[in-house]
């Protein structure tokens, strides 16, 4: 795996990408889509969105908000109930192939022909897009090396783990070299020297000038890579902007993440002064509170009082996801 | 022609088929097990002819329509038709690489039929033929009753639903002379074909002749094959 560079955050270059797409036509543009199932009633309902040539954008939202259906539309996967959008000009609703053509697509749960060998796989779908012969073998030896994959090339797909599966997807999405890229959660499953590898790629496509939507829930994910990104709630997009913008939001405002032991009635915890919201997620308990001096320990004998047994404590500035609390008042990740 | 790794659907299909070899050991034995017997045991022609018509058949609709189902369910179809592959082109494929995949099942059996009970060579085209499209027409059932299914089992009750009506009206078992609109509908199902020209190989005259026998299914598949290939868009949408 080659990470003999650093990762460079969409954070840090945002300004310079801005300036250089702020003229250019959208790669990817989303005019007011609408759709909803019947059967739940979720979906999303009038999302616009841009993203320019060389941006980075992330769809942040808690499971059910709408991203997944947001990008099977823009695949070109279902059709919105109104509403459109363009992929480099081209109509979405009535050139799907040749917006297909244009595309590289990772869905949430990649599958793959289980009995075809991991290069079997990610050949036939580089064909599928129209590669050449030989560009398609050069190309996919030099993905699986890249996604440290090239040991496995000749396994059948069924003795892949999770995660191995995932690189494949990334690797049959990004081989043709489309000018879209549309990722939902790529990486989810990933190890953490494949998401390094996964980052650093993203950021180079980008940089050659591919536009990417990213779907994720990982937070840190989306404030290192992306450029701009958007929060989806119950269909709808409630905020939109670069990273540092949203989280400017919350400024003056400390999270306090405290993890328990046990489980504890945590509702007393809001009368603590200063504290404006207290949100459980897994095992941790997340305080949003007022930067003031004192607050730190009166949090704590708060959760003391409650019965809970802190076993770590941590104060950080807020993020992503605290802009999502303070937006909806909901969590950005299920609560267990 | 190289099928591993494949450039095209149909290529990875075969080399499918080819990779699983205990499976194919299989596929290509229990034709043989099933119509070799029968051909060799002297029974009626009409139930000779019968038997093999319901093995080409049920290899046909619940082999395409069971894989297609499994495919579906599991997404990758619907990946590979957000591709920039013609959906209905794609389908198109489907039908015909497991049309061709089938007859290679079928096609050794068939042969020991034709050693075991020698027949004019116009017959044994004709029956070659026939079976084939009834292949054609299996398949295009099974693929038509994916749209519809959501799991193997759904593709045995749909396929038992509309395939017994139409060996019905083949007359492979009863419906043997049929009369009025039993006659006109038994013209527009090719599986009545099959049935003619293996009843014929087997030694039982017919009124059939190996041209119409190859003519009108000839025909009538290729309105159902562009017919599938129509539900394409809603065969290959994903299932939610």
């Amino acid at each position: 795996m080659h990470l003999t560079t650093g990762l460079r955050g969409g954070r840090y270059n945002s300004h310079a990408m801005r300036s250089n797409t702020e003229n250019t036509t959208p790669a990817l543009e989303a005019m007011k889509i609408s759709r909803l199932y019947r059967s739940s009633g979720r979906g999303v309902s009038d999302v616009s969105i841009s993203v320019a040539p060389g941006e980075v954008f992330g769809l942040l939202g808690p499971n059910g908000s709408g991203k997944s259906t947001l990008l099977r539309i823009l695949s070109t996967a279902i059709a919105p109930d109104s509403g459109g959008f363009r992929v480099c000009g081209v109509d979405g609703l009535t050139e799907k192939r040749k917006v297909r053509a244009r595309m590289g697509l990772m869905v949430d749960r990649p599958t793959h022909y289980d009995d075809l060998t991991g290069r079997a796989n990610a050949y036939f779908f580089a064909r599928a897009y129209g590669m050449e012969e030989a560009k398609a073998e050069g190309t996919l030896a030099e993905l699986f090396d890249y996604f440290d994959l090239a040991e496995y090339a000749d396994d059948k797909v069924k003795t892949y783990s999770y995660g191995m599966g995932k690189k494949l997807a990334l690797v049959e999405a990004m081989a043709h070299g489309p000018e879209v890229l549309l990722l939902d959660e790529p990486s989810l499953g990933l190890d953490y020297t494949s998401q390094l590898a996964y980052q650093r790629r993203i950021r180079d496509l980008a940089d050659e000038g591919v536009a990417i939507l990213l779907a994720s829930n990982q937070v840190d994910e989306v404030e290192s890579l992306c450029d701009r990104a958007a929060f989806l709630h119950r269909g709808e997009v409630v905020a939109e902007g670069t990273p540092e913008d949203l989280i400017s939001r919350v400024e003056g405002v400390r999270r306090i993440v405290a993890t328990l032991r046990n489980p504890v009635e945590y509702g007393s915890l809001t009368e603590v002064g200063g504290v404006q919201r207290v949100v459980p997620e897994r095992r941790d308990l997340i305080l949003h509170c007022e930067e003031r001096p004192g607050i730190v320990a009166d949090v704590v004998a708060g959760i003391v009082r409650s019965g809970g047994d802190i076993v770590n404590l941590s104060v950080q500035r807020p993020n992503l996801e605290d802009v999502f609390v303070k937006l909806t008042g909901e969590a950005l990740r299920d609560e267990v | 022609m190289r099928f591993d790794p494949p450039d095209a659907y149909w290529k990875k299909d075969v080399a499918l088929f080819f990779s699983r070899r205990f499976a194919l050991v299989l596929k290509m034995l229990y034709p043989i097990a099933i119509i070799v017997p029968v051909a060799a045991s002297g029974m009626p022609a009409k139930y000779a002819a019968a038997v093999i018509g319901i093995v080409a058949i049920m290899a046909g609709t619940f082999g395409a329509g069971e894989t297609l189902t499994s495919d579906l369910n599991n997404g990758i179809l619907a990946r590979v038709a957000l591709t920039p592959l013609s959906p209905r082109k794609l389908v198109f494929q489907i039908l015909a690489v497991n049309v061709v995949l089938d007859f290679i099942q079928l096609s050794p059996a068939l042969l020991i039929v034709y050693v075991l009970n020698p027949a004019p060579l116009a017959w044994v085209l004709a029956a070659t033929f026939s079976v084939f499209a009834t292949l054609v027409t299996a398949n295009s059932i099974g693929v038509f009753i994916a749209n519809f299914t959501s799991s193997p089992a759904d593709v045995l009750l749909y396929a038992t639903a509309i395939l017994f009506p139409l060996i019905y009206v083949s007359g492979f078992f009863r419906n043997q002379d049929p009369n009025g609109v039993l006659t006109l509908l038994r013209d527009f199902v090719p599986f009545a074909y099959m049935n003619d020209a293996l009843k014929t190989v087997f030694g039982l005259a017919t009124e059939a002749t190996p041209l119409t026998i190859i003519l009108y299914p000839t025909i009538l598949c290729a309105v159902l094959v562009f017919a599938v290939c129509l539900t394409a868009s809603h065969l290959l949408s994903p299932r939610f």
